[in-house]
């Protein structure tokens, strides 16, 4: 019994250490960490800076090297050397790369690095992340450009001015570089810039249905209405009149986001920055929301289902409209292709303004990019990484990317530099196995460029082809107002993370509000909370960032 | 002299146990493996727990952090979610507790009275199988069961106990019940396991006596089956009651949205979002460490309790 008992003490002992270590998570001390270059960088300081000029950095070294990088997401399954792409850069630059990646909770794996100051050689995250500012601020990744200075100065013609610019800290340096930024010095007349956020519906429903106008509330309402309708079910499951993105702990992105663009809703009143919640248009179009749900016309499983519930939803066609990610559900699309052409999403033009004036959705991409890849200070051959770097997103790395070898994965056809035949069709009914084999395309998205693949891009194909080319010519940049909130720690964050949780939980109420006085009743309260907890703050936070960003874009 | 003799019989004693320690030590030897494994990942990472009183920034050292105080703790009791995150937590662990912590004594007990092994073995191995399914993958059943054209829906408007389906999941009201009797379905076979081994070793001898004194079968189980489980209870009851301020973090994650927010935001939730979303490390630690302070009282009251109505304790 004495042995029993000891053991049920230990673990009891243990549950409580797990319950404790979990809140404290790692707790490993240490020193700061040297701001001086590291010893790899002072031996290439030595070396001096090399005789031979010519050509790009990466061929003045391709002698064998391997650099550890981390990716911040799990999803990432990508290998480096087993496919033609990363082959024949390997081949060509001797450098090969070890992907690390996080194999459940990624901020749990980058907050270990970190506290751990165990970064591996290269860190791309998303430009949003905490852990951005923690690594700039703890000075564990090094700055670009003093890194280019030393060792290739070839780096500045690589980037984009206007990106760099953009993220240039207050101290000068830039820490990071961006993948599908939009550069507005290098968008090109005519270039045909794709924007995500679409509103779909279901072809061969809203064919049945005589095509109506969905711009108008009453023309959404009544589309919605005939549709459910006219195909009360789908599969003897309930339609799902209207899905929207998830409703998440922090809102939901096709309101804040989506819906907001497609209302042209300006993001400044007299040149001030401001809260678009506020803006007249918002809360006609949420009230039109509100009253669907009156008609009917709302399904509670729209609040509860994750993205997998979603997707299980959109491959069978149970929603009618969304306004949604079309790129999100691009697998889902072409799945319902292969069963019934007719079945698949079509993008039309979704809820518009009072006026009428055309839908405003985003660039896909805007001028702050997806992910910042950075070179850690722990970087075992910082010379190389930064002239790795450099390589990746010049116009040859870009290529090697995207096409990989001439004659294996691409060729010059009709004039014009593209994928071979073969190698699309693969892409187009086998991801897996196109990544595998070829890895070419975006397999490598960490530096890709946007603007610069653009002429590579082989022709759309349906049914994605109708989806993304409904953004061409109405997508628009919101540059300026990208990544323009208060850090999460900071007074401002602390502010606008209460909003988040009061907006998360309050957009459901208000579509599900029994009558317009209690939909305003609760839009009431919730600007009056906003007011208590001095939401201004955030707002001249914000607007100080937009001044920033508007000056390094040179608007006005 | 009195002085003299004590400390000689001291003496003796201390001898007398490194004696009996040198003769033990490829046993001491083996313990002390597991006492270094809980001083370097147990007891050293205790030193990260004074972050809740300090302003931690993570890419600076713990030590270098400014002192702060009680200011998370007062941030977290004035918060105006505390109450609803309290009675949240309160709620379905009481519930849990009520209904989840008799039910695997009852189905060890009934499953014991089952006479035909093959029939028990199955019963057994059925009622396990949900146990060794994730959350996340059961979330998703659930929220599929759950829905506007799902399985239970179908089922109540078949019956007619419901006219209009209901998105279970999006009213509050229900979110407790459905944690509560996931938690339980997914629980209870493996939860039987510890009741059955406890059951087995009984001494069958009891059982022969208590028929030849004509003992019906109810008799047995409430005269010998459960008075000789009696011990195991307790503790599990202790550990049961101790775990009362944590819920079961990956059910309620993957349960939980906006519309039920009012009845599924619980302290582990309210962690995650603090730690990992916010990064608000401090915060969240103080959090838990208010959680972990309470669970070693509700520990100890338990034991207390339980040592004094049933002599079994933790210790």
């Amino acid at each position: 019994m004495g042995n029993k008992k000891s053991l049920k003490i230990l673990s009891v002992l243990v549950a409580l250490m797990i319950l404790v270590l979990s809140a404290s998570g790692c707790s490993s001390d240490r020193g700061t960490v040297s701001v001086e270059p590291d010893k790899a960088a002072e031996q290439g300081a030595d070396e001096g800076t090399p005789k031979d000029d010519e050509g790009p950095g990466w061929k003045k070294d391709t002698s064998d090297i391997t650099f550890d990088w981390y990716i911040h997401y799990s999803w990432f399954g990508a290998k480096w050397g087993e496919n033609e792409v990363t082959k024949y850069i390997t081949e060509k630059t001797g450098v090969k790369i070890n992907f690390i990646v996080p194999s459940g909770n990624e901020n749990e794996k980058l907050n270990t690095l970190i506290a751990s100051a165990s970064l591996p050689d290269f860190v791309t995250l998303g430009w949003w992340e905490n852990g951005v500012k923690m690594m700039q601020e703890g000075d564990l990744v090094h700055p670009l450009n003093k890194l280019a200075d030393q060792y290739d100065a070839d780096f500045y013609k690589a980037a984009a001015k206007s990106t760099l610019d953009w993220y240039k800290k207050p101290d000068g340096n830039v820490y990071g570089y961006p993948n599908f930024s939009m550069a507005p010095e290098r968008i090109e007349e005519g270039m045909q810039i794709e924007s995500n956020q679409t509103f779909l519906v279901r072809k061969d429903i809203y064919e049945q249905i005589g095509k109506p106008d969905m711009r108008t509330p009453e023309g959404f309402l009544n589309a919605l209405k005939a549709a459910k309708e006219k195909f009360p079910t789908v599969n003897g499951q309930p339609l799902i009149p209207l899905g929207l993105q998830e409703f998440t702990d922090s809102g939901n992105k096709s309101i804040e986001s989506d819906l907001v663009n497609f209302l042209a809703i300006p993001r400044e009143k007299d040149g001030k920055y401001y809260d678009a919640e506020t803006h007249p248009e918002y809360l006609r179009w949420m009230k039109v929301l509100r009253k669907a749900n009156e008609m009917k016309l709302i399904s509670k499983d729209i609040f509860v289902d994750k993205r997998s519930q979603m997707e299980e939803k959109m491959a069978q066609g149970r929603y009618f409209s969304m306004i949604y990610q079309r790129t999100d559900m691009a697998s889902q699309q072409l799945e319902l292709y292969r069963k019934n052409p007719d079945m698949v999403y079509i993008a039309i033009d979704g809820p518009s303004n009072e006026s009428l004036e055309p839908n405003r959705p985003a660039f896909a991409g805007g001028m702050a990019g997806w992910t910042l890849t950075h070179i850690s200070t722990n970087c075992k051959d910082s010379k190389r990484a930064i002239r790795f770097l450099t390589y990746l997103i010049s116009e040859e790395g870009q290529k090697d990317v995207y096409l990989g070898k001439k004659g294996v994965t691409w060729d010059t056809i009709d004039g014009k530099d593209q994928m071979l035949p073969d190698v699309i069709k693969l892409m187009n009914s086998d991801r897996g196995e196109y990544d595998r084999k070829y890895g070419a395309e975006k397999t490598y998205w960490m530096l890709t460029d946007e603007l610069a693949i653009l002429k590579w891009k082989p022709p759309f194909e349906e049914p994605i082809k109708q989806n993304a080319e409904w953004g061409f010519g109405k997508a628009i940049s919101y540059a300026a107002y990208d990544d323009i909130e208060p850090p999460a720690d900071s007074d401002e964050g602390i502010i606008l993370k209460q909003v988040k949780d009061k907006r998360a939980l309050l957009l459901p109420k208000l579509i599900l509000a029994n009558s317009e006085e209690e939909f305003d009743k609760l839009v009431n309260e919730y600007q009056k909370m906003k007011n208590d907890i001095k939401y201004d703050k955030v707002i001249s936070y914000s607007q100080q960032k937009i001044d920033e960003h508007k000056e390094a874009l040179g608007i006005k | 002299m009195r002085d003299l003799s004590v400390r000689a019989g001291s003496k003796s004693r201390i001898l007398a146990g490194i004696k009996k320690l040198s003769r033990q030590k490829y046993l001491q030897g083996m313990a002390l493996i597991g006492i270094i494994w809980m001083m370097v990942f147990a007891y050293l990472p205790m030193y990260g727990i004074i972050i809740a009183f300090k302003k931690y920034n993570i890419t600076k050292p713990i030590a270098s952090a400014p002192w702060v105080g009680l200011q998370h703790f007062n941030d977290f009791f004035g918060d105006d979610k505390f109450i609803q995150i309290l009675t949240n937590t309160l709620g379905i662990s009481l519930l849990k507790l009520a209904i989840g912590f008799p039910l695997p004594i009852i189905f060890a007990v009934l499953l014991n009275e089952i006479t035909s092994m093959r029939f028990k073995k199955y019963v057994q191995t059925v009622s396990y199988l949900p146990h060794f399914i994730s959350w996340v993958v059961l979330g998703g059943i659930m929220i599929t069961w759950t829905s506007e054209g799902g399985i239970i829906n179908h089922i109540l408007m078949e019956l007619k106990v419901l006219n209009e389906p209901v998105v279970f999941l999006a009213e509050p009201q229900y979110f407790w019940g459905i944690a509560v009797i996931s938690d339980i379905w997914k629980e209870l076979g493996w939860s039987a396991i510890i009741y059955m081994a406890a059951i087995a070793g009984i001494d069958p001898e009891l059982y022969e006596a208590a028929t030849v004194d004509g003992a019906s079968r109810f008799n047995r189980i409430f005269m010998i089956t459960l008075p000789c489980i009696k011990g195991t209870v307790a503790v599990l009851f202790v550990l049961a009651v101790s775990s009362i301020m944590g819920t079961n973090f990956d059910q309620i994650f993957v349960l939980k949205n906006p519309l039920n927010a009012p009845a599924s935001d619980v302290i582990d939730i309210y962690v995650y979002r603090m730690g990992m979303n916010s990064a608000r490390f401090s915060y969240a630690t103080a959090i838990n460490l208010f959680k972990s302070v309470i669970s070693l009282m509700l520990l100890l009251t338990a034991n207390r309790v339980t040592k004094k109505l049933t002599d079994a304790s933790l210790f």
